[in-house]
């Protein structure tokens, strides 16, 4: 009798609260991890400093106390900006990744394979090669933001034709998505490519920048005009979380549930393609960060994206440091692009993955 | 109590080219405490009556009242809190375990964590308590049934209260909820349906076998081509020519059907 059943006051589900546990633990762990890696990447580098200078300098940058001394400008003008950047970057493209995921119904509906990055990427160039022509009314009526919203609009658009190509009925395909993305990677990167061509010679330099992604490049006013951009939409998050969580179940029984399905998906794909445009306009494409933390978490802890997230958010920060560090000590002085490390660690990720996919779908 | 009044739905261009009439003009009345199961072949808009019904849908000419207002005028919020839904088959993006599908039900109450007890009682209702903690996407298509069934029954467990303490009415609809079950769970699971209707749930299911409707429900109505045939007591199913003419049977073997329907409601 069901009536009579809720009466019947059982134990409370144990596995909820040992789940809940170990997810409470991984956010802490992840959380420690991140701030480890900040301080091992501000100690990194070929001036060697100690854990109490770069723990002064951090405190001197705090306070805004003047620059004093060679190392505490190496650590405030030089890795603080870089470590920010990376922080920034890796925490809004892992959840930009989790939340596309989410929204397409696809582990594989990683922001740059399907071509989000890439039309940003474009948005950007157009933005600094026609800056004095074409585009000039944008750069003076933006301002400092010009840069991040038209690659914001850029990742948008092509969020939007990919949604409309690669879903039927709210059943994401997974062959029309990735295909459809390989087009827009080939279109929007000749496009760039045109574009750098039509500029200097000292722009064709930066193409390699562009297509490769790195984090050389970010200085404080940078680091300003992303922090809006990525730390707004991450608070606007988990509102969202219960919501993606119904959405696993399908859209049709995420309006059973009465969420405004149609309305919340605009939403998300436009704060994706934000965090995703604002980390191209600074540091070009770097790729593989949402389809590796997203996915690497799902294993350990279960898709519920209340803690999805901010797991997400966390680990995503601590890879991008990760891979920046090897990118700019392994052949030191040299300094690769971080998006080459990202892509030798992400590309066997991809292709585990879709292996996943095909024998799923076969079984 | 939920009404439905003149509803049609077309699909294609309102200009009346290549436009399909899916369904047309159809009433309907359901109270509380009743079980109605909604009949016909494939294609006679079963299923476009239910997403109509449950908001998927708004896009119909007439009107659907769920407690004297108009559906159009419920917010996706609020009817979730009294109408529970279950679809005839639910594919999972990512690999959740049953006792979170299940959670997922309490959503519209915002309660997940703080009603355990009433999960686990869905949970055993629907017979899926010792799958709790399996992966959802590794049972099998009943299995999975059950759990949804115990999502659905989890939302609308107990009924809300408005502010002057009255309860609010609720409503539990079924898409075919039985189809990949095996005979002994069809009908245990279908009583405990009806068990839940006795408490006050307005209950209507779309229901493919005609023998399972006949046991189980109180009224049937049954569709055609879009259009209401039939709508009365479950006896209606004992009336051969009824049967004949709503699946479009051969006479005789509409006549075998109606017997066996006969016995199944005797039982």
């Amino acid at each position: 009798m069901p009536g009579a059943a809720i009466r019947l006051q059982g134990p409370r589900l144990a596995l909820l609260q040992s789940a809940a546990l170990r997810q409470a633990l991984l956010i802490f762990t992840a959380a420690g991890l991140l701030v480890l890696l900040i301080l091992l990447s501000l100690r990194t580098g070929p001036v060697e400093l100690t854990n109490a200078q770069v723990l002064q300098s951090l405190w001197n940058a705090i306070t805004f106390a003047d620059i004093q001394g060679q190392s505490d400008w190496v650590v405030r003008e030089l890795r603080l900006p870089r470590t920010l950047l990376a922080v920034l970057i890796g925490a809004g493209l892992a959840a930009a990744g989790a939340v596309t995921q989410g929204v397409f119904r696809n582990p594989l509906a990683d922001p740059g394979l399907i071509g989000v990055a890439s039309g940003a990427a474009l948005a950007a160039v157009a933005v600094i090669v026609l800056k004095d022509s074409l585009l000039a009314f944008w750069v003076v009526v933006m301002g400092p933001l010009a840069l991040p919203i038209a690659a914001f609009l850029g990742g948008l658009a092509v969020t939007l034709v990919i949604y409309r190509l690669g879903t039927r009925n709210g059943q994401t395909q997974v062959a029309t998505l990735l295909l459809a993305g390989v087009a827009i990677n080939v279109l929007t990167g000749a496009l760039t490519g045109i574009l750098t061509y039509m500029a200097d010679d000292q722009a064709l330099r930066s193409m390699t920048f562009w297509s490769m992604g790195s984090l050389a490049h970010g200085r404080w006013p940078e680091i300003a005009a992303l922090s809006v951009c990525i730390i707004l939409p991450l608070c606007f998050l988990p509102r969202f979380a219960r919501l993606l969580n119904a959405l696993l179940l399908g859209e049709a029984v995420a309006t059973h549930l009465g969420y405004r399905v149609q309305q919340a998906k605009l939403w998300l794909i436009a704060v994706a393609a934000l965090m995703v445009g604002a980390g191209v306009a600074v540091a070009g494409m770097i790729g593989f960060i949402g389809l590796v933390v997203p996915h690497l978490l799902r294993l350990l802890i279960g898709p519920d994206h209340r803690v999805l997230l901010p797991a997400s958010v966390l680990l995503g920060a601590s890879l991008l440091l990760i891979a920046d560090m090897i990118a700019r000590t392994w052949l030191a002085p040299a300094d690769l692009p971080v998006g080459l490390v990202m892509a030798v660690i992400g590309g066997p990720v991809f292709l585990s993955l879709l292996l996943q996919q095909v024998k799923h779908n076969r079984g | 109590m939920l009404n439905v009044k003149h509803l049609s739905v077309n699909l294609g261009s309102s200009a009346g080219r290549s436009s399909k009439t899916l369904l047309n003009d159809i009433n309907l009345h359901l109270g509380y405490g009743e079980k109605l199961a909604v009949l016909g072949a494939n294609g006679a808009g079963k299923s476009t009556l239910l997403k109509c019904i449950c908001g998927e849908f708004s896009n119909y000419q007439g009107d659907i009242i769920l407690d004297h207002l108009s559906l159009k005028f419920w917010s996706g919020a609020e009817r979730a809190r009294q109408m529970a839904v279950m679809p005839q088959k639910v594919e999972l993006a990512f690999p959740f375990r049953v006792d979170q599908v299940v959670a997922l039900g309490r959503a519209p109450h915002g309660d997940e964590l703080h009603s355990t007890a009433l999960q686990r009682a869905a949970m055993q209702c629907a017979d899926v308590w010792h799958l709790r903690r399996r992966n959802y996407s590794g049972l099998s298509g009943g299995e999975q049934q059950r759990v949804q069934l115990a999502r659905v029954l989890a939302q609308i467990w107990r009924a809300e209260k408005n502010a002057d303490g009255r309860e609010l009415p609720r409503y539990l609809l079924l898409d075919e909820c039985t189809s990949a079950l095996d005979p002994a769970h069809q009908h245990s699971i279908m009583q405990r349906v009806g068990e839940f209707a006795g408490q006050g749930v307005a209950v209507l299911a779309v229901m493919h076998d005609i023998s399972l409707a006949a046991c189980w429900a109180d009224r049937v109505l049954i569709l055609r081509h879009g259009e209401v045939l039939a709508c009365g007591a479950v006896e209606l199913l004992a009336d051969a020519q009824l049967l004949a003419e709503a699946y479009a049977l051969d006479m005789p073997l509409a006549q075998r059907y109606a017997q066996q329907n006969m016995g199944w409601m005797q039982a």
